[in-house]
């Protein structure tokens, strides 16, 4: 047979067209687990967030994994020890995106780590859930992979601003930071917006956390007018001593602000526990009791459920299992409902979630608006109250 | 407020004044300023903390094997960071050593105690407001360290012969003094003294790995001020230095109170560059 031109032209032709028809995919793809990174500082100093996320996200790969999958696919969780060393978790990410080549990251927990891994997710458009509260870690236009399921720093802001003016009703605002750079941003922040509100900054600082003495500082404010004292640190230390000198100073004035002022380490470093009375600490709805004693419904279950399935609960914080298992539990969701593991179809489904009801939290996303956790789901709690990794809800919310 | 400057200004100073005497203690055997000298006042309210609260042990046995403990880091920096570098102490290499095992002695701190202040016991119960024994007792240990050391120095065969190895090393090794041995136990020495400064510290700065830091630094001032190897000069200097430090923190607020510490330090090294308390070295011509 003489084989023209023209038949090798109409051949190519119809090769070129064949190429382009979307190829049968194996039977395979369907089957293969559903691969979800774990970007964890399982060790190192800042590891006590990781042991409670993890706790959540193993507990919900469980609970997915016994009631058959996700449309028959398992969850596989790919677990990389970061350190909480931001150096450790681009290696993680890079080596979780490229070898193991998950289906979406859950992580990292910091910030520090976060602003080093989300540029690299970003470049591969992989699918990105974190808890971490610095505010440019979202940006829809540069990172429109990366969501955050917890709140942001100016979130927290908001919530303690409104807490201090609307319930406590106060009006003369004393803010204490630490040094750090996280202090000192946070209190420039937190003043401009609570003189935006209209409220008297009679007294702002930012104190060393190795300051033996909290004297010269707490003095100062209570000189100055001030009704409460709003406390932006994660030093414990330096949060106790201020507590400690309150008391001896025989005044009564409440503090309100960062989440460390309800860590358990403060228990020791008071000098009486009525010092640690009057000190009132962001926290969540989901995870504070009423007066009564009572969790939200939705909570009480889940705490039944979690020591039903011998989950420690009452050496961590309940908002980090919660948190870990809303996480695994929405990547599960948007590949059940997008029936795929790529990477846009999973980006796609996050979001349209309006309201989605978690554990932690009721996570709402747009294609523009990537901080999925309410503002309004925040609220103070009780700095001394802890009870299974829950605190009591700060006087004044019904 | 003036109360309250003495108090927490002569308690700060008083632990400074304790680490600056650490500092010369290992210098003056070696000639090497060692920056480990922050270290063993951390590790000495770390190891307080340790034995007394989380292994339980009676305050007195917790303070024995506190200063064991912190001999025995002495020594080991002796060993480790120090004697390798002995042969070229003009190159200044103690520097890096030392620093490098600073550092390592506060990571694994870090590591193994956890980087949050823990509580440390209070150790007699005496005192209440400025006269609480957090405030008096760090002044009480450095009186009592500094009438030891008088006595150790002035009265005792060893201490004179500490004495002979820091005026002048070569005479005494001729004179058949076993410099070595000797250099080894002014290290553990300071080890003790560094952590006396810890232990009657704990209650005012806590058991805090961070503290090492701190104190290498805030240490460090008193023997610039007083002049190296001038054990009551650095006395002298770190409670002149708590005392400015506390006033400036009434004064000022608290991140300009080191600003204020340190533009007074390099003031007075401007004026006296062998520290107030020194004397002006003479070269041979």
């Amino acid at each position: 047979m003489r084989i023209s031109r023209r038949d090798i032209l109409s051949g190519s032709v119809g090769a070129l067209g064949a190429a382009t028809l979307p190829f049968p995919k194996p039977a395979i793809a369907q089957s293969e687990p559903i691969k979800i990174g774990c970007l964890a500082a399982m060790t190192g100093p800042s590891s006590a967030p990781t042991i409670g996320f993890n706790r959540g996200v193993n507990f919900a790969a469980e609970a997915i994994n016994a009631a058959g999958g996700v449309k028959g696919r398992k969850i596989e969780i790919v677990v990389r020890d970061t350190q909480g060393d931001p150096t450790k978790a681009v290696n993680a990410t890079q080596e979780l995106i490229s070898q193991a080549k998950v289906h979406a990251i859950w992580g990292p927990f910091n910030s520090g780590e976060a602003l080093a891994t989300t540029p690299i997710m970003a470049r591969a458009r992989m699918p990105d859930i974190h808890p971490c509260v610095v505010e440019t870690l979202i940006d829809t236009t540069k990172f429109p992979n990366a969501f955050r399921m917890a709140p942001s720093n100016s979130q927290w802001d908001d919530a303690v601003r409104n807490y201090c003016l609307n319930i406590l009703k106060v009006k003369k605002v004393a803010v204490i930071g630490d040094t750090t750079g996280y202090g000192v941003t946070a209190v420039g922040a937190s003043v401009a917006a609570f003189k935006k509100d209209g409220a008297d900054v009679v007294y702002q600082a930012n104190i060393d956390s190795t300051q033996p003495d909290m004297t010269p500082d707490m003095l100062r404010a209570k000189t100055a007018g001030a009704e409460v004292i709003v406390v932006w640190s994660v030093s414990t230390g330096m949060e106790a001593r201020m507590f400690n000198t309150r008391a001896a100073m025989n005044w009564d004035v409440s503090f309100v602000g960062h989440p460390s002022m309800s860590s358990g380490e403060i228990a020791g470093l008071v000098e009486k526990p009525a010092n640690w009375k009057k000190v009132y600490a962001i926290g969540y709805k989901s995870c504070s009791y009423d007066a009564a004693g009572r969790l939200p419904a939705k909570s009480e279950d889940l705490v039944a459920r979690l020591l039903k399935a011998n989950v420690a609960i009452n050496d961590t914080l309940l908002w980090w299992v919660a948190g870990g298992i809303d996480a695994i539990e929405l990547i599960a969701k948007a590949v059940a409902e997008s029936g795929s593991t790529d990477s846009e179809a999973i980006i796609k489904y996050w979001n349209t979630l309006s309201k989605y009801p978690g554990y932690f939290g009721n996570y709402t996303f747009t294609p523009t608006q990537h901080n999925g956790y309410l503002t309004e789901e925040i609220v103070m709690s009780e700095a001394a109250t802890a009870r299974n990794g829950t605190f009591a809800l700060a006087p004044g919310y019904t | 407020m003036l109360a309250s400057i003495l108090a927490s200004g002569l308690a700060a100073g008083a632990i400074y004044a304790l680490v600056g005497v650490t500092y010369n203690t290992m210098f003056s055997t070696s000639r090497v300023m060692s920056f480990t000298a922050g270290q063993l006042a951390m590790l000495g309210g770390v190891f307080g903390s340790m034995f007394t609260l989380k292994l339980g042990l009676p305050i007195a046995a917790g303070f024995l094997l506190t200063l064991l403990g912190c001999a025995i880091i002495g020594v080991i920096t002796e060993f480790v960071a120090v004697r390798p570098v002995l042969k070229n102490l003009d190159q200044h290499l103690y520097v890096l050593s030392t620093l490098a095992l600073a550092l390592m002695i506060q990571q694994v701190t870090a590591i193994k105690w956890g980087t949050e202040p823990q509580p440390f016991p209070r150790l007699i119960g005496w005192g209440s407001g400025v006269w609480d024994e957090k405030f008096w007792l760090p002044v009480a240990a450095c009186a009592l360290t500094i009438i030891g050391l008088e006595y150790l120095y002035r009265r005792t065969l060893v201490g004179r012969a500490f004495l002979a190895i820091a005026e002048d090393n070569f005479a005494a090794r001729a004179l058949g003094l076993p410099e070595r041995n000797l250099r080894v136990a002014s290290y553990a020495l300071a080890g003790i003294i560094g952590g006396v400064a810890g232990f009657s510290g704990g209650e005012l700065l806590l058991a805090f790995f961070a503290n090492g830091a701190l104190l290498n630094f805030y240490g460090f001032v008193p023997v610039a001020l007083g002049g190296l190897g001038n054990n009551r000069g650095a006395v002298i200097g770190g409670l002149a230095l708590g005392l400015f430090q506390q006033a400036a923190n009434f004064l000022v607020g608290g991140i300009f109170s080191s600003v204020a510490v340190f533009t007074l330090f390099i003031v007075v090294l401007l004026a006296a560059p062998q520290g107030l308390f020194g004397a002006a070295t003479t070269r041979r011509v």
